[in-house]
């Protein structure tokens, strides 16, 4: 037993370190790049890894919420993984204040003479403060409705090691559960609301606006949609990596792997859907301004490869795998193709936002510095969830008690 | 859960033992064949985890009749507007004829409701329904609160069978003819 709990903290201790040293890597290969010759393509890179892994935060965290607020039984054991992608919020919001220091580079609206208009909307104090303040309430939320879950988890270990005294539970402590999972579900719904208009609001304000002329009412819908499909990825790469760890006695039964590579394949069937529903219309509408957004990075080279690129990776695979029953409950295949569409997914950010940064460009100007930056960010992620998890143990112990 | 492990052979004789839930039926099931005794049939008023286990059926090819009916749909979707488009090829406002993008959504709902299709007849299939000829063997109380396992065996040895479901904690219905 003592052995087993000593190479758990040591694995434990080993993966904080890989994910400390890939975040001071990515850090300074952000750095140099800056101060290279190509802040701009260090500023893109940011500004993908920001967007990338916030929205996996925010939709991990609100597959816990959803499963609070529909009162649903199942799942409870990712539940805590879930929950843990909470710790990224903080670090999130200060990324998001980094990303003033480079408003230059990526917003090419700054840079134009006339914006019919849109200033109104598109000036940089306001977007700051109304992305920050949205951002803020957000990630408010959700701690509180972390705060909380922990505090459930509490009541009910407390009530659970009472048993074993085989003690009666006092009337006042299931008061006191009810009463937490009520302002649970409270604060839920108010993650939730808050989260789709958010999460709009960021594709608005940090892709959208990049094409400043090019305007798409289903764009905020769109992402958000995108975030819960990272969030269910990055959930189940998790679980996976801790399921797969012998050193944790984490595990997650394969039933509960089947029902999240369930709903994987159910939201990239959204997502996609979300991307066709906006593409019918411009296709119908026809208008020029609209259309340009589509033709600048389905036709033209180097884009054109790019998108085939992500169609095929981010849908077309997970669809055709995802049929399989067995792979949905295979932790290492569900790893590998999590992982697989969260490139494609980083990718889809590049399409959407390297056509307006890097206009007329002939190529796609990927290389290792981009690598470095993401595995940073990738780091940074990892080390918030281990933090959390090594900090509250009990988020990984399924036993939340059944009302 | 009608119609597994069927097959009659001459000199049988059936015998229902009838529980009360689903934990000691599926002991009784997996039990019989060490007996001596060939489970026919499970009777369940709601599907249960247990039984199935227990009963160790093959998985159910529905699925893949699903699928085909899935991929034959969305071919025939794609099918079916593309030959009315050519069908009346005029052009409106600059689209093509033969325009993909709309067609994705012929495309996907004939996918869904042929695998729909697929489905259903997989069932049918399946269950062999529609059957006319009701059950042979059954007891009403299947269709209440009941768990019916139908177990055949020599002549002769009814009563160690109703014997055998009676020591489990079972009702017991022999059926003569």
């Amino acid at each position: 037993m003592a052995e087993n709990n000593a190479t758990e903290i040591q694995a434990k201790s080993t993966a904080a370190t890989i994910m400390a040293v890939l975040a001071i890597c990515g850090v300074v290969t952000f750095l140099v790049c800056l101060w290279s010759d190509q802040p701009q393509r260090a500023w893109r890179a940011y500004l993908i890894n920001f967007l990338l892994w916030s929205a996996m935060a925010q939709g991990g965290l609100l597959f816990s919420v959803v499963l609070q607020v529909t009162n649903a039984r199942w799942g409870r054991g990712l539940r805590g993984v879930a929950e843990a992608f909470a710790a990224f919020f903080p670090i999130s919001l200060l990324l998001f204040l980094v990303l003033f220091l480079g408003r230059d580079h990526i917003f090419p609206w700054l840079h134009m003479e006339d914006l019919h208009g849109k200033e109104v909307w598109l000036n940089v104090p306001f977007l700051f403060a109304r992305d920050l303040a949205g951002l803020a309430f957000l990630y408010l939320f959700g701690m509180l409705y972390l705060l909380q879950s922990l505090k459930l988890k509490r009541i009910c270990n407390n009530q659970a090691q009472r048993r074993d005294d085989l003690l009666q539970t006092r009337p006042g402590e299931i008061d006191a559960a009810a009463g937490t999972r009520r302002r649970m579900t409270t604060l839920g719904v108010l993650y939730i609301i808050t989260y789709a208009f958010v999460l709009s609001l960021i594709g608005y304000d940090l892709v959208m606006s990049l094409d400043p002329h090019w305007i798409s009412t289903l764009f905020g819908p769109y992402i958000f949609i995108k975030a819960f499909y990272l969030g269910i990825g990055g959930i189940i790469i998790t679980a996976a990596l801790l399921h797969l760890n012998a050193g944790h006695a984490f595990e997650v039964p394969s039933q509960e792997f089947h029902d999240m590579g369930k709903l994987f394949l159910a939201f990239c069937l959204v997502w996609a859907d979300f991307f066709y529903v906006q593409l019918v219309v411009i296709w119908y509408g026809n208008i020029p301004e609209e259309t340009v957004y589509v033709i600048s990075r389905v036709g033209h080279a180097p884009w054109r490869t790019l998108a085939w690129a992500v169609f095929g990776v981010s849908f077309v695979l997970p669809f055709l795998v995802l049929i399989n029953r067995r792979v949905k409950t295979m932790p290492r295949m569900m790893l590998a193709l999590c992982g697989i569409v969260l490139i494609g997914l980083w990718l889809e950010h590049l399409l959407l936002v390297g056509p307006a940064l890097d206009h007329g460009t002939a190529r796609l100007n990927l290389g290792i510095p981009d690598l470095l930056i993401t595995l940073g960010f990738c780091g940074l992620m990892g080390s918030a969830v281990s933090y959390m998890l090594k900090r509250y143990p009990e988020l990984l112990i399924s036993g939340e008690g059944r009302s | 859960m009608p119609g597994t492990r069927e097959g009659t052979m001459a000199e049988e004789r059936y015998v229902m033992g009838l529980f009360r839930d689903d934990t000691c039926a599926a002991r009784v099931v997996r039990d019989l064949p060490a007996q001596g005794f060939k489970v026919v049939r499970v009777h369940s008023p709601v599907p249960s985890h247990g039984l199935l286990d227990a009963l160790q059926i093959k998985p159910s090819p529905v699925g893949w009749l699903t699928l085909i009916g899935g991929i034959i749909g969305f071919f025939s979707g794609f099918a079916l507007a593309i030959f009315t488009a050519t069908r009346w090829d005029i052009m409106v406002s600059g689209k093509p004829i033969v325009a993909w993008v709309p067609f994705v959504i012929v495309g996907f709902e004939f996918t869904i409701l042929f695998a729909v299709i697929g489905n259903v007849i997989g069932l049918l299939l399946m269950m062999k329904l529609p059957s006319f000829k009701g059950l042979k063997y059954y007891d009403p109380r299947c269709s209440g609160d009941h768990y019916g396992v139908l177990a055949a065996c020599g002549d002769g040895q009814q009563q160690s069978l109703a014997d055998f479901f009676q020591a489990q904690g079972g009702e017991v219905q022999v059926f003569t003819d």
